[in-house]
């Protein structure tokens, strides 16, 4: 995807386990104008970030939470959900358990 | 561990998948057990090995609970791991997507660097460069039969391969709820071996495919002989899996998940047969053995536990042997206990407790 001027920056905020992934940062910065894009652009620069978060189909993974805002995804335009710029984007697995 | 660990050739090292990581059991005496966790702590470890080939790659199914499940190795026994640059991962075209990685197995002798896996949703994958790039094996993958295929409760898991060390050109694999296949030209078709095994949970108890297989294992040299744990049995075929017989005989369940064999004395197999909730059938916990191909079997016990709070479940990685003369053999339990027999099977003693529990163990000696 190409960046222009207006594509929207975010900050993404990763949780500990995929810290690894992004050279132990807590956060790192990706453009993108929609949460899919979003994840695309932290696959190219983080190859194998992308399938930590999404199944090969494409589809956001069940247990896996992305937060535009602090406003949950799924319950808003899923992977197509706008992000605007200078949004801050929370990645958080689920609470799932007791 | 300490960043310089290694094991002495002669060792007896058993790599123990867990619910929550993978841990090595290691002795030189198989009486001294020393327990060490490695670099996989916190996902599920459905299965791993140690390929001797050339070094001693390990390989684990680490399955996350999260962010993917992904077949990693480890040069350094188990302290440090990587990431295929290829991994598993279907094409976005199949509309497959991977659920969890149930199997790795080393391939021939004269190939070194090939390696089979087996996943959810059942398919096998190829690699042929020691782990580092996958590739899935298509014929298996589109096979004509392939919607008519259903789960177990497992999932629809390829949870067993087994590579002819004889002809390069046929292996075996295990499917739950599909049953044996073979392929005799290298993987290029696969055909259904299920005659005359039950699928007694079915209109047809005997169809071509639908059975529940739980494991499968070779004969070491008499490579048309096979041996499978099956939902609904216990089978022995002579015929390379053309047709299966039934070797129950007098065990008292049908049902169970584990096989291994003595790789000395093959016509010896051991087996863990349980009741309908999945565990132990009596207060004792027993391994099975037979000393002739399946005509008789008896329960061995002595070391095992006995009680009215014993209820133990064995998965179907869950025992193994090991290629020692008198053979080791080693059972892992659904609550994180680890039992070893020296002696084969005769007299058992526990060598690791308050694990998570056994998904897999696997022995190894050293080279």
């Amino acid at each position: 995807m190409d960046v222009s001027a207006d594509t929207p920056r975010a900050l993404v905020i990763l949780p500990h386990v995929l810290r690894a992934r992004v050279g132990n940062r807590s956060s790192v910065s990706a453009y993108g104008h929609t949460v899919r894009e979003i994840i695309a652009a932290l696959d190219r620069d983080f190859p194998g970030l992308g399938f930590n978060l999404c199944y090969e189909t494409g589809e956001l993974r069940p247990y896996v939470n992305i937060f535009v805002d602090r406003e949950d995804s799924r319950y808003h335009q899923g992977l197509d959900t706008p992000v605007r710029d200078g949004a801050t984007i929370h990645i958080l697995q689920s609470v799932a358990g007791g | 561990m300490s960043n310089s660990t290694t094991f002495a050739s002669g060792t007896v090292l058993v790599l123990v998948g867990t619910k929550r990581g993978l841990f090595l059991l290691s002795s030189r005496d198989r009486t001294r057990w020393e327990v060490n966790a490695t670099g996989l702590s916190g996902s599920r470890v459905f299965y791993a090995t140690l390929d001797q080939r050339s070094g001693h790659r390990m390989f684990a199914a680490d399955n996350g609970d999260f962010f993917g499940s992904f077949l990693r190795y480890s040069d350094d026994f188990g302290q440090t791991w990587l990431e295929p640059e290829q991994g598993i991962q279907f094409p976005e075209e199949s509309n497959l997507k991977l659920a969890n990685i149930w199997t790795v197995e080393p391939g021939r002798a004269n190939e070194p660097g090939t390696l089979y896996a087996g996943v959810d949703p059942a398919t096998l994958w190829v690699s042929n460069d020691n782990g580092v790039h996958w590739s899935l094996n298509e014929s298996l993958a589109t096979h004509p039969t392939r919607d008519l295929w259903g789960p177990g409760a497992g999932g629809l898991c390829l949870h067993t391969i087994i590579v002819d060390p004889t002809n390069d050109q046929r292996m075996w694999v295990g499917i739950s709820a599909v049953g044996c296949m073979r392929t005799d030209d290298g993987g290029q078709s696969w055909t259904f071996l299920n005659k005359n095994v039950r699928a007694s949970f079915l209109p047809d108890i005997y169809p071509e495919f639908g059975q529940c297989l739980h494991r499968m294992i070779q004969h070491p040299t008499q490579p048309n002989v096979l041996y499978q744990q099956n939902h609904c049995g216990i089978y022995k075929s002579i015929n390379a899996g053309d047709d299966w017989i039934d070797i129950q005989h007098n065990l008292p369940s049908e049902f169970g998940f584990p096989i291994t064999l003595d790789p000395h004395n093959p016509d010896t197999v051991f087996v863990i047969v349980e009741n309908p909730a999945r565990n132990n059938i009596s207060e004792q916990f027993n391994v099975y053995r037979t000393k002739d191909g399946g005509e008789l079997w008896e329960a061995l016990n002595e070391g095992l536990p006995a009680g009215p709070g014993v209820r133990l479940g064995v998965l179907r990685h869950g025992m193994c042997s090991d290629m020692l003369d008198p053979c080791g053999v080693y059972v892992g339990t659904n609550t994180g206990q680890v039992f070893a027999s020296a002696d084969r099977g005769d007299s058992w003693h526990l060598i690791a407790d308050f694990l998570p529990s056994v998904y897999s163990v696997k022995a190894f000696v050293i080279e």
